[in-house]
């Protein structure tokens, strides 16, 4: 007897039910010799592309379906069932499955509105009338259906009659079989060998082919426990408060154990041996020919018609991009034309050759309909480096002046499509993907899906849900999880000392010692099945034959793939990615427009103002795309930028791999004349001169191999990739020796550029990528120096930094832009501008909805508080919240004078107190024509004697009620203990001499720990005080001290030495931390004068 | 039914099965092929660690049940279902523990 074929696998994509990743298991399979294996993943078709592709590689065929509930006529589960795609039909048996899972997802949310309880499944009468005219599918009848519940518990009539009734359903030929399961389950329950036997014998009785098969979930026993976990993240309970999985035998079991599982089940060996050879029949009716099957790897764009286009797309393509010349290079001398014909000749031929043609003019068609609806756009990465692109209108930056090159992005070396991606305002991206579904039509467009997978703090929560932890002590664990791989838990409890409460509890606790166990045990599995923040699937006519899709949030059909099954699956996948930077942006072009009536184009701005690049040069770049994180503000400080290509090197600079390579610190010493930069070789002056000698970008790669060894540039780039491999570096190697030799090059200048070339492997960054970023980082530096109100303002609304929006109430405060408060006369959604500054937006106030500020902006303006309370109809929450931030002080004033009261102004007290009775009213006037008098006719006079609010009241009330200070900084609360012990500002440190003894107090804004050259870990924590930001390196000694202090508290206080590195950058070396609260109980303890001030 | 839980001594035959035991100083012949299953056990109630590869015992336990009757009595003498639970310990699993649970009258 040969091998067995599994035909039910459920994978590590089948939403916490599997456990192996499908590569695994086709591994396990093809290492003992078996020829095939399906996999049929819960609900969808999640893992069967990379099912397929690791067959593919491993030399075995590969078998999909699908684990599905099929429903009666009312909704009831019938059945949970395998349903296997049949191959060799010309891709019949594909599609249909593919409209299979779509439609048992349809049902779910056809609206827009995912009704997340509903069950998946597809109804037994709309299977059949699927299958019944050419079949394409097989279902199997298993354990876990109504035949297989009656088989055990009800008279053998029932079982019969229920079997019949499938039968009866599915009578085109090979449409329905009978699977045969035993988990060695106690007799007489669900997976015994008793109900197997039984299902055997009725299958039989009615002639209905039966299969074996042992519904796997998981490689080997030991993953049993894994699945336990899954289980309870699945049902969202703890263990033990649901009934689990019988036993541990759902594994991918040897052919051996399964033919003696047969024999077990059948009771004799020749009709083991009939079931056995059964299951080999229908596993080779269903292995798929991947290329005829699913199209596998073939391109598939939309066509011709779809584009609008008509003739051969390479000359539409052509004469586009000529066209673009004359707009893009407008005035352009003749050498420059000459130039731009040139590449563009050798590009196209290029995408002409890769048949690419209609690719580009796809690409080139979404990005002008997104133009059209004057959404800002940009195109990132590797395709900014292409001419064809620019003239295109897809990118926004010229490669030839910013000497980026084609063939890191396209060349005949390669033959996948290329990865275009556009950046837009985040707040329209939805916008445009409705417009593509429109233009294109939903059976060529579907959203991209994306698997995310436990990491660390998931890992963990999921882990201690099925432990029936408590929530805070999940929480407390969480807080302290920083930079560790979850798989690796153990190890870290000995080496973080933030981990060391933790630690000791692991060995009292018996719970604490499981939870690290699971917790490594889930690292890496995929959780859960998400929209892609940014993908859109564009293919032809036959889209929604090749994959399965699902209702999305938003209302568009998703497909079950995710990003690495595209290039595969020859499906073309546009990046429309959502930019808060460009929504930013653009609300502050609009609110120039509104208030000041200038018209903006920000695209086409100088790109070399000298006032922009002071504003960078101070390292005030709060709100600046890309270069405010704390480390890039160190950066700028030592870097001093002047001009736009500083801005590419210096973003590029801020990487994990230059500097793990340490490659800044040779480049700033260049730069700053410190050192003098060594090219090594006089033909590598030229390439190198923009960064002194130093190799940073993919660009320097192909064109100093392209220099030294005279291959093309095309073959440069192919060289390049293949360095990350060490399988293939060495060929590299040999190549690139050989051929410096022939060309003179000495030994000692061909190891030292092969010694870069090899240590820089993968760190390097594409420039044209580098080049796409620093084009909105200039501009939103543009605007913060020439327009600092509107850029604020568009800051505010669409929140696009890594900061807390306290931090930018903060910068406002230093630029001296006012934030005006709320009222509920001129406040919106938005910031608006003003002429005194920015009017905060209703938004920021917790807890008031969506609807209410919808009525508010509806009825603006109001009289008084009872017009406001009488058309918004506010929640009393609502109400009292606005009177509490203030938004209806502009209703006080001074006092009417035939209004009572022996205060001449109104204070917030007084508004207050009437909003308090307002909401004491116990039911709302039922219309306006029938209002109780009284209570509103004394509206305007309102109560008198309440006291105004004092200032840090008032700061209070605002960070608990929109997490924010807006009268004044949080810090000022804690002001008189801070002076007397001599606490230094954040604006003061750049004063100070190096190594000065400081301590440092503010709210905690930023908290990095990015990988280190030594590998050692180093935290990095930014605090504001209101005059500034102020950063602070622990390394592992701080870090023993503090540790819990820092991750755990937002009001810290820090001593330290300054360290001064560059000419505006100075940090600060940590010593130790405190929570700045526990200081300050402590202090006014002994001071009782400052009680009233204590704050949180 | 009776609730047992005592450790008795299993001879078994070639293939793994048992074919009679020691239990409280009798003998036991097992008088009709024994059924085995599996059944799991709450392993986040007992166990002390569940790290990776521990294996699947700290979930599930192989369990027999068999007809079976005092050795010196003749076979039409009254029988009892007995369930035995069989699990393995020591480093390479090597030592065999055999757990009577339950005896059904």
């Amino acid at each position: 007897m040969n091998g067995f074929t599994h035909l039910h696998v459920a994978s590590a994509f089948s939403g916490h039910y599997g456990v192996t990743r499908p590569e695994t298991m086709a591994e396990a399979v093809a290492a003992t010799g078996s020829s095939a294996l399906a996999i049929t993943d819960r609900d969808g078709l999640y893992g069967s592309v990379k099912h397929i592709g690791a067959c593919l590689k491993l030399g075995i065929s590969p078998i999909v379906g699908v684990d599905l509930a099929i429903l009666d006529e009312s909704g009831a589960v019938l059945a949970r069932s395998a349903i296997l795609a049949q191959g060799h039909n010309g891709g019949k048996g594909w599609s249909k499955l593919c409209e299979i899972v779509s439609t048992a997802h349809a049902s779910r949310g056809r609206s827009g509105q995912i009704r997340k309880e509903a069950q998946i499944g597809i109804k037994r009468s709309e299977l059949s009338r699927l299958l019944a005219v050419d079949g394409g599918c097989t279902i199997l009848l298993g354990p876990d259906s109504d035949v297989g519940r009656a088989v055990l518990t009800g008279p053998k009539q029932l079982a019969t009659s229920l079997l019949g009734a499938w039968r009866e359903m599915f009578q085109y030929p090979a449409t329905l079989g009978v699977e045969i399961v035993s988990h060695l389950t106690e007799p007489g329950t669900a997976y015994s060998t008793e109900q197997a036997n039984r299902m055997l014998h009725l299958a039989d009785s009615l002639s209905i082919p039966t299969v074996l098969t042992n519904a796997v979930r998981y490689l080997e026993p030991d993953d049993a426990l894994t699945a336990d976990v899954l289980d309870a993240a699945r049902h969202l309970e703890a263990l033990g408060l649901f009934t689990p999985q019988p036993n541990a035998q759902a594994w991918l079991k040897p052919a051996i154990s399964m033919q003696a599982l047969a024999i077990e089940i059948c009771g004799e060996a020749s009709r083991a041996l009939q079931l056995l050879d059964s299951t080999e029949r229908l596993a080779d009716r269903c292995r798929l020919d991947p290329v005829a099957d699913c199209a596998w790897g073939k391109p598939k764009t939309p066509e011709k018609s779809a584009l609008g286009i008509e003739g051969n797309p390479f000359e539409v393509l052509w004469q586009k991009a000529h066209a673009g010349i004359d707009y893009y290079y407008r005035g352009a001398n003749a050498a420059l034309i000459s130039q731009v014909h040139h590449r563009l000749g050798q590009e196209l031929i290029t995408i002409n050759k890769l048949g690419f043609a209609t690719y580009f003019l796809t690409v080139a068609d979404v990005a002008q309909m997104i133009r059209d609806m004057k959404i800002r756009s940009q195109a990132r990465g590797s395709g900014a480096g292409s001419l064809t692109n620019y003239l295109l209108g897809i990118s926004g930056v010229d490669p030839i002046e910013h000497d980026l090159l084609f063939e890191r992005f396209l060349s005949t070396e390669r033959s996948t499509l290329p990865d275009i991606d556009i950046d837009v305002e985040s707040a329209r991206r939805h916008d445009i993907y409705r417009a593509i579904f429109k233009r294109y039509g939903s059976s060529r467009v579907t959203l991209l899906s994306m698997q995310s997978t436990y990491r660390g703090r998931g890992a963990m929560r999921d882990s201690g849900l099925a432990l029936g932890l408590e929530d805070d002590e999940i929480d407390d664990i969480a807080k302290n999880m920083w930079r560790f791989s979850a798989r690796s838990f153990r190890g870290a409890l000995g080496t973080k000392p933030e981990l060391a409460a933790l630690a000791s509890a692991v060995e009292e606790d018996r719970r604490m010692n499981l939870l690290v166990d699971i917790t490594e045990r889930l690292d890496r599995l995929p959780r859960h099945i998400s929209m892609h923040p940014c993908g859109v699937i564009l293919g032809d006519s036959t889209l929604l034959q090749r994959t399965s899709v699902e209702p999305s949030g938003l209302g568009l059909p998703m497909s079950q793939f995710d990003k690495d099954d595209m290039d595969p699956m020859g499906l073309l996948k546009l990046d429309v990615l959502g930019v808060r930077m460009q929504s930013a942006m653009a609300y502050a072009v609009r609110e120039i427009a509104r208030v000041r009536g200038q018209n903006l184009d920000l695209d086409n701005i100088a790109r070399d103002d000298p006032e922009t690049f002071k504003t960078i040069r101070t390292t005030n770049t709060l709100g600046i795309f890309q270069i405010e994180s704390p480390g890039q503000r160190e950066l700028t400080g030592k870097h001093q930028p002047t001009q736009f290509n500083d801005l590419t090197i210096q973003i590029s600079l801020f990487r994990p791999g230059p500097m793990k390579c340490n490659m800044i610190a040779p480049y700033l010493d260049g730069r700053h004349g410190f050192a003098k930069a060594d090219f090594i070789h006089e033909d590598l002056v030229s390439i190198l001169k923009e960064t002194w000698g130093v190799v940073i970008f993919h660009e320097h790669v192909l064109r100093i191999l392209n220099v030294m060894t005279g291959c093309t540039l095309a073959k440069a780039d192919e060289m390049r990739r293949s360095l990350e491999n060490p399988r293939v570096a060495p060929q590299v190697k040999q190549f690139f020796h050989e051929k410096t030799q022939e060309r003179g090059y000495s030994k000692a200048v061909i190891d030292r550029v092969w010694g870069i070339l090899e240590g820089f492997g993968s760190f390097g960054f594409c420039k044209a990528h580098g080049a796409a970023f620093a084009l909105p980082t200039y501009q939103s530096a543009w605007l913060k120096t020439h327009y600092p109100t509107e850029f604020l303002a568009g800051l505010f609304t669409h929140d696009p930094g890594m900061y807390p929006k306290r931090l930018l109430m903060a910068e406002a405060r230093r630029l001296g832009v006012k934030v005006l408060p709320l009222d509920v006369n001129k406040s919106t959604n938005e910031y608006l501008v003003e002429k005194e500054g920015i009017r905060l937006a209703l938004t920021e106030v917790q807890g008031v909805s969506e609807a209410e500020i919808s009525r508010i902006i509806a009825e603006q303006p109001f009289k008084d508080i009872a017009d406001f309370y009488l058309r918004v109809k506010p929640t009393r929450r609502t109400l009292e919240r606005l009177a509490l931030l203030g938004a209806f002080d502009s209703f006080g004033g001074k006092r009417r004078s035939d209004e009572a009261g022996d205060d001449p102004e109104i204070t917030r007290g007084d508004i207050l107190a009437r909003v308090r009775q307002l909401n004491a009213i116990k039911t709302r006037p039922a219309s306006e024509a029938n209002q109780p008098t009284l209570d509103f006719q004394v509206l305007e006079r309102l109560p008198t004697g309440n006291a105004e609010p004092t200032l840090s009241e008032k700061v209070s009330t605002e960070l608990s009620l929109m997490k924010m200070d807006v009268s004044e900084h949080v810090i000022e609360l804690y002001r008189p203990m801070l002076e007397e012990m001599g606490v230094v500002n954040a604006n003061e440190l750049v004063g100070l001499r190096n190594k000065s003894e400081v301590l440092i107090a503010g709210v905690r804004v930023a908290t990095q720990t990015p990988p280190m050259r030594s590998g050692k870990r180093v935290v990095f924590i930014s605090l504001d005080d209101g005059t500034g930001c102020s950063d602070s390196t622990f390394f592992d000694e701080a870090q023993a001290r503090c540790s819990h202090i820092l991750f755990n508290n937002r009001l810290l206080l820090i001593s330290g030495k300054t360290r001064r590195t560059g000419v505006r950058g100075v940090s600060l070396m940590a010593e130790n931390a405190w929570d700045l609260r526990e200081m300050w109980e402590q202090w006014v303890k002994a001071r009782p004068q400052f009680l009233e001030r204590a704050a949180g | 039914m009776q609730r047992i839980d005592e450790n008795v001594l299993v001879s078994t035959n070639q293939n793994g099965e048992p074919v009679g035991f020691l239990w409280r100083d009798s003998n036991y012949k097992v008088r009709a092929r024994p059924i085995r299953w599996y059944a799991r056990r709450d392993w986040w109630l007992e166990a002390m660690r569940v790290q990776r590869g521990v294996g699947a015992s700290v979930l599930e336990v192989e369990v027999w049940r068999m007809l079976a009757s005092k050795r010196d009595e003749p076979e039409v003498a009254n029988k009892n279902q007995f369930e035995i639970v069989h699990s393995k310990d020591g480093a390479a699993g090597e030592k065999h523990i055999w757990r009577l649970l339950r005896v059904y009258d």
